[in-house]
């Protein structure tokens, strides 16, 4: 009877310990009450946007359209989903970030997933906003007659390969005859070499879910279908960790995603390289340039069209520009 | 409600008509609700193959079956898109088949090293050493691999790049190696004490006993074991999406190891989120969940048949007449093997180097033609040079796996970490609410999974005999414990999220984990319920306690324990899975923590999925997610592994 006692109070115990340091976790720290996110303190009372009133910490100074239709009431929390492109997702993602920094009821929950998803999901309202790196088609407009696209921001597509590759520039034709397999070695291009391999080529490119592969291909392949061993990557930041790693390797990406661990290179234009820069981007001698969309399903309202003012406005344009990618002028 | 009084035989005798006619028929209506547990497991696989067929019927009927399945493009996007799977179904195999390679050998030599040369300490270290391994969850495989064993790779064997059948085979094959391990092993352990005993007394060195004698008398279970790794390989997403590099294309030639390809599992984890809901991308999606599907259950058809044959072959008295004699089955095993080792040593000599082609010729020439000059006690020690080589490997791989993400993600882990939201895109900041959603995700799917698996065991051991029924459910358990993960993210996220509307939410996440461990659940509760000796069952019913009587306060009391470890085991490894919630109930990042099943939540693989491969420069975050997952989990299995010693020991002592 005593062994049957400690059995069972070793189990309940167990038992107890485990749910205990579940509820723990999620009731301590109740909702609205987690640690802000950010350096900037919240505001001591839940702010309400008023369109002249004295500015929260990092309130939007002077928001373009003054009327602010209906902002984020007090007290009240408010949840917005956002999904869509990789290439928008660090601008929105980081304006977010501040923005709930200066409204602590918002809740603004982002997935990313290329921009076909996101376009899809808007369409069928399962999301708040949808982001996209490429043009909606018509065949969308027709399904969704109802889409409000809005751009935040300018870009460029850069093509990329590994620091260690020796080539200074590449031409959109050369480009091509990669991407479609006809071009396998670096040797076969002057001035490439990566040093200590056997100089084979790696492509690398995104999924079908991507509206920056729709531009790629739109845009350097035309019609044609890249090749089938391209090792396909579901984000930009995929792609550039994998240049980052394999050194024969060549992608694409965003400018945005444009960093120290990969090369970006000009692409030669008349006998001129032309670097993938923001400001050749802005006056479009960089020949990959596009926009950036947020699109809503109906004009947005609330906490939708509030965050979307937010992100057109300076602050939100700082942070584009922070990002690497090109404010819209 | 009536009271009535328990083991009073008086009870048997009180005989209000009313009183025993509702006590039977309150008996009578507890099993039923037994029946439709257990049921519920068939009917779960064939709604959701239902489910997938409806689906993907537009497809087959639209490019045909015989297209579809031996097309040599899969490009759903192109301008004319195709869909022809065979490159994937090859891919499926062809990963399989290096895994089971690299497994096979290195598994069973452990096994034996286990159960027969290790000394009783040892045994204590290797066998939780072996559960740990098991533990860890894939997606942490995935990012070991991806960091680690594709660099390896690309580097040692001086490659474009590492992404390739081989990373993904031998990745597959250390996540395949617990399985085949602990399964050999108890078949091992378990051949009777005689046969060893007996071939040692005729002379029979401690290897040829082992060689010729236990393995050999072991064999159903090894078969068996190997079958249950294979279908962990088939089912596999997460790790192979990581590592093999996800090109459709059939190897070329088809023995290069160190080219892209792309399996049916990681097609559907790749495009599942992609496509418009009732396009032809998304019937094509559930055209590979079927076949999937279906090369599950041939997998565990023949599963069964195997063992079936084994069995009889081994006792010697078939259950019925054969269909074939004994002495043409021998030869026909026998051939098999051996047409299947010739066709091995074929392909590995085309596919490997030069170097090591003609090592292992010499090797197996000198093997050939020495063996007679050499002793047996000779014999003896190479093999058994060669079994605790096996071992040492294994153990080196669990090793290094661990050091690296321990190393690395201590770094990350502080206060912070844990209890603050990420920031920066995951790249700062903490993973606080990606650890409560994943605690609430695992506590919402056992609390769905346990009381039906419970019920289902309870049906299955304590209310029928074997039969028709019993052998349809068991079926029916076997092939959900067997179904991908993935088919259950895919279920869950067409059936749960799109159709019935309850989109992406922390409910639509616990009931697809919960459909998944609902066989590991029932088969512990089975196996703790038939430990209890029919004597006690026996003695509660001479003493005039109905059925449910005799199963609520005798048989299910003691079963408490194994019923624990069961639930605590599931949790563990519902907590790492990644492809089940992946488009059923997770969101990158979110503020709050949910304050309704209806809100999606953050989980903490998928955060490590993402970071891993979208969010470039989240090295140290990426690890300590990593570490974070793996003592998560961890901490699970020892919890249970702990209960269940401690039982086990209540029991014996």
């Amino acid at each position: 009877m005593n062994a049957k006692r400690s059995s069972y109070l070793l189990i309940t115990m167990s038992l107890a310990a485990l749910l205990v340091a579940a509820m723990l976790f999620a009731g301590c720290t109740g909702n609205g009450t987690t640690a802000p996110v950010g350096t900037q303190a919240p505001p001591a009372s839940p702010t309400v946007v008023t369109i002249a009133a004295a500015p929260a910490p990092v309130a939007t100074t002077a928001a373009p359209a003054a009327t602010t239709a209906a902002p984020v009431s007090s007290g009240q929390k408010q949840t917005i989903k956002i999904s869509g492109s990789t290439t928008v997702g660090p601008i929105v993602q980081k304006a977010a970030d501040q923005y709930m920094a200066a409204h602590p009821d918002a809740d603004i929950q982002i997935t990313l997933g290329g921009s076909g998803p996101g376009i899809q999901a808007i369409g069928a309202k399962t999301v708040d906003i949808g982001m996209s790196s490429r043009e909606v088609t018509k065949d969308e407009m027709i399904k969704y007659p109802s889409f409000v696209i809005t751009p935040v921001a300018q870009d460029g597509v850069a093509i990329i390969v590994n620091p260690a590759n020796t080539i200074p520039y590449i031409t959109l034709a050369q480009a091509k005859e990669i991407y479609l397999g006809q071009l396998t070695k670096w040797s076969q291009i002057t001035g490439a070499d990566v040093p200590g391999t056997n100089n084979q080529i790696v492509i690398v490119g995104r999924d079908s879910a991507s509206g920056t592969r729709t531009f790629f291909d739109s845009t350097v392949l035309g019609t044609a279908t890249a090749s089938k061993t391209m090792l396909e990557q579901n984000s930009n930041g995929a792609v550039a960790q994998t240049v980052n790693q394999t050194p024969g390797a060549v992608g694409y990406v965003s400018i945005g995603f444009v960093t120290q661990d990969v090369k970006a290179l000009p692409i030669l234009i008349s006998q001129e390289p032309v670097q993938p820069t923001v400001a050749n981007v802005k006056d479009l001698s960089y020949p990959m340039s596009r926009n950036l969309y947020v699109i809503t399903n109906g004009q947005p309202t609330g906490l939708t069209g509030d965050f979307i003012k937010y992100i057109l406005s300076t602050d939100g344009q700082k942070i584009v520009a922070d990002e690497g990618y090109v404010p819209l002028s | 409600m009536i009271v009535k009084p328990v083991f009073n035989p008086r009870s048997a005798l009180i005989t209000s008509a009313g009183h025993a006619r509702y006590s039977l028929l309150e008996e009578k209506s507890i099993k039923t609700v037994f029946f439709f547990t257990a049921f519920f497991a068939v009917i779960v696989v064939t709604f959701i193959l239902f489910f997938l067929l409806r689906n993907g019927l537009p497809i087959f009927s639209q490019v045909g079956i015989l297209q579809f399945l031996l097309g040599p493009d899969w490009a759903p996007t192109a301008a004319v898109p195709l869909y022809g799977i065979f490159p994937l179904i090859v891919g499926t195999l062809l990963v399989t088949l290096g895994a089971m390679v690299f497994a096979i050998p290195l598994s069973i030599g452990c096994a034996i090293y286990i159960s027969e040369l290790a000394s009783p300490r040892m045994k204590n270290i290797l066998k939780p050493a072996i559960e740990l391994l098991a533990g860890i969850p894939s997606v942490v495989y995935g990012f070991f691999g991806l960091i680690v064993l594709t660099n390896f790779i690309r580097v040692s064997f001086n490659l474009a790049t590492g992404e390739t059948w081989f990373a993904a085979s031998v990745l597959l094959g250390i996540m395949a190696l617990p399985t085949i391990i602990s399964v050999s092993e108890d078949a091992i352990s378990s051949v009777p004490n005689e046969f060893k005993e007996g071939s040692l007394a005729i002379g029979a060195t401690r290897w040829q006993t082992i060689s010729r004698v236990l393995v050999p008398a072991a064999l159903s279970g090894i078969a068996a074991a190997i079958i249950l790794g294979i279908g962990r390989v088939v089912g596999e997403t997460m790790a192979v999406l990581m590592v093999a590099g996800n090109a459709a294309i059939i190897p070329d030639p088809i023995w290069n190891i160190f080219s892209p390809l792309r399996t049916l599992t990681g097609t559907l984890g790749i495009e599942m989120g992609e496509v418009s809901v009732g396009s032809d991308h998304y019937s094509a999606l559930f055209g590979v969940a079927v076949v999937l599907l279906i090369i599950t259950l041939i997998i565990n058809i023949s599963a069964v048949t195997i063992l079936r044959y084994l069995k009889e072959g081994m006792i010697g008295r078939p259950a019925r007449k054969p269909y074939i004699s004994s002495r043409t089955r021998e030869a026909l095993i026998r051939s098999a093997g051996m047409l299947g080792l010739a066709l091995l040593l074929v392909f590995f000599l085309a596919a490997a180097p030069w170097w090591l082609a003609a090592l292992v010729l010499l090797a197996g020439g000198t093997w050939y033609f020495g063996r007679a000059h050499l002793s047996e006690n000779q014999v003896q020690t190479i093999a058994f040079g060669f079994i605790l080589g096996a071992t040492l490997v294994v153990l080196a791989i669990l090793i290094i796996i661990l050091q690296d993400i321990i190393i690395h993600g201590l770094p990350a882990l502080s206060w912070d970490f844990l209890t603050k939201p990420p920031l920066d895109s995951g790249r700062a900041g903490g993973i606080f609410p990606a650890i409560v959603g994943t605690l609430y995700l695992v506590l919402g799917a056992i609390a769905i999974a346990l009381p039906l698996g419970v019920g289902a065991a309870i049906y299955l051991v304590e209310y029928t005999r074997e039969g028709r029924i019993t052998r349809l459910i068991r079926t029916g358990v076997d092939l959900l414990n067997g179904t991908p993960s993935i088919v259950f993210g895919l279920f869950g996220f067409a059936f749960l999220v799109l159709y019935i509307g309850i989109g992406v939410s922390m409910l639509a996440g616990q009931i697809t984990l919960a459909l998944m461990v609902l066989p590991t659940v029932i088969r512990t509760t089975e196996e703790s319920l038939k430990n209890i000796p029919q004597s006690l069952r026996e003695g509660s019913l001479a003493l005039g306690a109905t059925r449910w009587q005799t199963i609520s306060r005798v048989v299910l009391p003691p079963t408490v324990p194994g019923i624990v470890t069961g639930a605590i085991l599931s949790i563990g490894r519902a907590a790492g899975e990644t492809a089940p919630i992946m488009f059923t109930a997770v969101v990158f990042s979110s503020r709050f923590l949910p304050d309704s099943v209806f809100q999606p939540v953050m989980a903490l693989p998928y955060h490590l999925f993402i970071l891993a491969t979208n969010v470039p420069g989240s090295s140290t975050n990426k690890y300590g997610t990593a570490l974070v997952l793996l003592l998560l989990v961890v901490g699970f299995y020892s919890v249970a592994i702990f209960v269940r010693t401690h039982f086990q020991n209540k029991m014996r002592g």
